[in-house]
């Protein structure tokens, strides 16, 4: 058994389990509403295990080191806490018609992780640090929360514009769908986690820096991006709590939030230069 | 009206608008907005390259407009600045624009469930018991001190007993810890720029140091020495590097003050300056066999790196020049060691060779050819040196931002009224209300739970 088979089983997990999820969707059963839950969290597992493996597997080649660092291991964990998150969410709220918006974003970014070489690679000195798991670990919880709140804000739109459109009809489909409330809720309260987080890791990011390089800020596109991501927040929080920003215009400014959080993480990676590069393919 | 008092009035009425432009959301959301948009731009064009670079890049007007512009070192660029500068303001006038409520919230309390009280309250709930009223109290303060764990304030009526719970009256302050760790941050990074410096030295195996180059280009005495006893480097099996370090004396006074051997992530201080592994490098002293065109040895020579020597039998004097652990040929393959050596012959002028491994390295007209004998390699150690006399105040700020937003969400000031009066009948009567300043649904249904199990004492005992 080696860590990219279990990899390559979490992947038709989670391709079943958003299969299930859009099924549900159609037919609402509630047995069929508890094997969505179970496969999603049967994904979970199985791909905790793919990643306590290559942990371990990277201990056996004598290289010793969490699997949080290049491209392919921060996707595989993105994947995994989107689930995780989704998860805590649709127990919360029961929030079970989401799933079909969320779902497909472990399954596609998995796939996509696939895509990329991945082979255990020994650390550079600078990554060699017990900084390493604490800033990986909160930045990527924080982009996860983001990404739940931008499945749960499309659907808000798509549910707002569907009402408009045919008041009528709107029992038809989108009467099954989370009340608009509910979503306009969920979207906030991710974000009200994944804010604090991004916030530690930024934090632990430069206090790291700050001891391998000797400077807690270098305006490196990585940081700066993240910065970029942390203002639109504060925004969305800001005029949430004091000016009472609801509904479609919160529901926007996620979606551009994770939109600059995604090209935070891999458009920075791919695109730009800097500090970060060895999150990038090569 | 008299004209002075208009003229005050007009006075203060824009000290207002003044007032209000500082304290305003658009303000802030703006300033997001520009800084945002600004950081975007600087992360396109790459910031604080060499000149050079950006010649090859765009056409001379455009460098020479970008540099014109602060666009070449935007994020110190007096726009840039001035925009934090104005965040800086925006927030410290909100937080004074916001404090006289923030207190009023925490002080002024009111104690006592009246009627008016009554009227206001979202979560009120009545109960009757038909049970001796010590009874009754004392179950209600053992379930009401479930949640709320602070003494209540307990007021004595003539008909009626108040009791005020209260929890998390602190997490009001968490507006204060968010929005002044910013200008705690802002505080700790300029006095880190004033006071502070940023540089770096190159220090050989073996050698001494007591001055730094700074970044802006200037040379800084430490008051101190540092000396590196000795350098080394471990490769995996891929040839990338897996440690470097080095193994550093600070001498003050003659004296060794610290001895430590830093290396990638773990840092030397010593008097607020601080010592980096950054890089690393190394050149040879060369011993050379000389042949001629026949390849007949002609003697050896010594060649310390950087010293031109006279060589056996010539004209000509050689310099070791430079020298690379991995050079790449023109072919783009992997060469192994090299080393660049100047050749400086009367009459005509200064050439420069490579000598790759193990293979002789000819001059020019192929009248003497070099042949590496021994090479012994001097290291030395890339240090980045840094004082950071503001690195803590910056922490402090971190420290406060996460502390209040943590408070900020996941902490709430909790509200409970319990009065335990009679009804017209003689009753016993309870009633309970609440309030919260954030996450009213769920404290709604903590009521309800509160309520529940009050409800519940009266059907066991009764």
């Amino acid at each position: 058994m080696t860590n990219s088979l279990l990899f390559g089983i979490s992947i038709f997990v989670y391709f079943f389990s958003m299969v299930l999820y859009v099924s549900y969707l159609a037919f609402r059963s509630e047995t069929l509403g508890k094997i969505c839950t179970l496969a999603l969290l049967a994904g979970v597992i199985i791909e905790t295990a793919a990643i306590l493996l290559r942990w371990y597997e990277s201990y056996q080649m004598g290289i010793g080191r969490a699997p949080l660092t290049n491209l392919y291991e921060s996707l595989v964990f993105f994947a995994l806490t989107i689930a995780i998150i989704y998860l805590v969410m649709e127990r919360k709220f029961g929030i079970k018609t989401a799933g079909a918006f969320v779902t497909p974003f472990p399954f596609i970014i998995m796939a996509y992780a696939s895509l990329n070489p991945n082979e255990i690679q020994p650390l550079v000195p600078a990554l060699q640090s017990n900084w390493l798991i604490s800033h990986v670990v909160t930045c990527f919880v924080g982009y996860a929360a983001f990404a739940v709140s931008f499945g749960v804000s499309v659907l808000y739109l798509f549910k707002v514009n569907a009402e408009n459109r045919s008041l009528k009809q709107a029992g038809a489909f989108s009467g099954h769908l989370p009340s608009s409330d509910l979503l306009d809720e969920v979207g906030y309260k991710t974000i009200a986690i994944g804010f604090p987080l991004l916030t530690i890791g930024i934090i632990t990011g430069a206090f790291w820096a700050n001891v391998a390089w000797g400077t807690y800020w270098s305006w490196d596109p990585k940081e700066t991006w993240s910065l970029i991501v942390w203002f639109i927040y504060a925004a969305y929080l800001h005029a949430r709590i004091t000016r009472g920003w609801r509904g479609k215009k919160a529901a926007a400014l996620s979606i551009v939030g994770f939109m600059a959080t995604i090209f935070c993480y891999l458009g920075v990676n791919l695109i730009l230069s800097g500090l970060h590069s060895y999150g990038g393919t090569t | 009206m008299s004209e002075e008092i208009k003229q005050e009035k007009k006075g203060r009425d824009s000290i207002d608008k003044v007032w209000d432009f500082f304290t305003s959301l658009k303000l802030l959301i703006f300033l997001l907005l520009v800084l945002s948009l600004l950081s975007v731009a600087g992360t396109i064009i790459e910031q604080n390259k060499p000149l050079p670079e950006y010649y090859n890049l765009f056409r001379p007007e455009t460098v020479e407009l970008f540099s014109k512009l602060g666009l070449l070192d935007m994020y110190h660029s007096w726009w840039f600045t001035s925009c934090l500068a104005l965040l800086a303001l925006n927030i410290i006038a909100c937080t004074m624009e916001r404090y006289p409520f923030i207190l009023r919230g925490m002080k002024s309390q009111q104690v006592v469930l009246d009627e008016k009280l009554e009227a206001g309250l979202a979560n009120l709930a009545k109960m009757k018991y038909n049970l001796p009223a010590e009874t009754v109290e004392k179950q209600v303060k053992a379930i009401a001190g479930k949640d709320f764990t602070g003494r209540p304030v307990v007021t004595e009526e003539e008909h009626a007993r108040h009791f005020f719970y209260e929890k998390g009256k602190y997490s009001r302050l968490s507006f204060f810890l968010t929005h002044l760790s910013v200008i705690v941050i802002f505080i700790g990074a300029i006095t880190g720029s004033l006071i502070g410096f940023k540089g770096y030295v190159n220090i050989n195996e073996g050698e001494m140091i007591s001055s730094v180059q700074t970044r802006k280009g200037e040379t800084r005495t430490l008051g101190f020495s540092v000396k590196c006893n000795s350098f080394s480097v471990d490769f995996y099996d891929t040839g990338a590097p897996k440690d470097y370090r080095s193994d550093l004396a600070i001498i003050k006074d003659g004296k060794e003050a610290i001895r430590k051997t830093i290396r990638v992530n773990d840092p030397l201080s010593y008097e607020g300056i601080t010592f980096y592994q950054s890089s690393y490098g190394g050149f040879p002293d060369v011993t050379f066999e000389i042949r001629d065109r026949n390849g007949v040895s002609r003697g050896t020579v010594f060649a310390p790196f950087g010293k031109q020597v006279d060589i056996p039998g010539g004209i000509v004097r050689i310099e070791v020049a430079d020298y690379q652990e991995h050079f790449h040929r023109p072919d783009g393959s992997e060469g192994g060691p090299a080393i660049g050596v100047n050749i400086y012959s009367a009459g005509a002028p200064p050439e420069g060779i490579w000598i790759v491994g193990t293979q002789p390295g000819l001059n020019r007209d192929g009248t003497h050819s070099f042949v590496v004998k021994d090479m012994k390699i001097k290291r030395y150690t890339g240090l980045q040196v840094n004082k950071d006399p503001g690195v803590w105040i910056v922490w402090t700020g971190c420290v406060m931002l996460v502390a209040g937003i943590m408070m900020a969400f996941f902490m709430a000031h909790k509200k409970l009224w319990i009065r335990i009066g009679k009804d017209k009948k003689g009753r016993v009567e309870v009633t309970t209300g609440g309030t919260t300043n954030k996450n009213k649904q769920a404290f709604s249904s903590e009521m309800e739970r509160l309520v529940r199990s009050l409800r519940e004492i009266s059907e066991e005992v009764s």
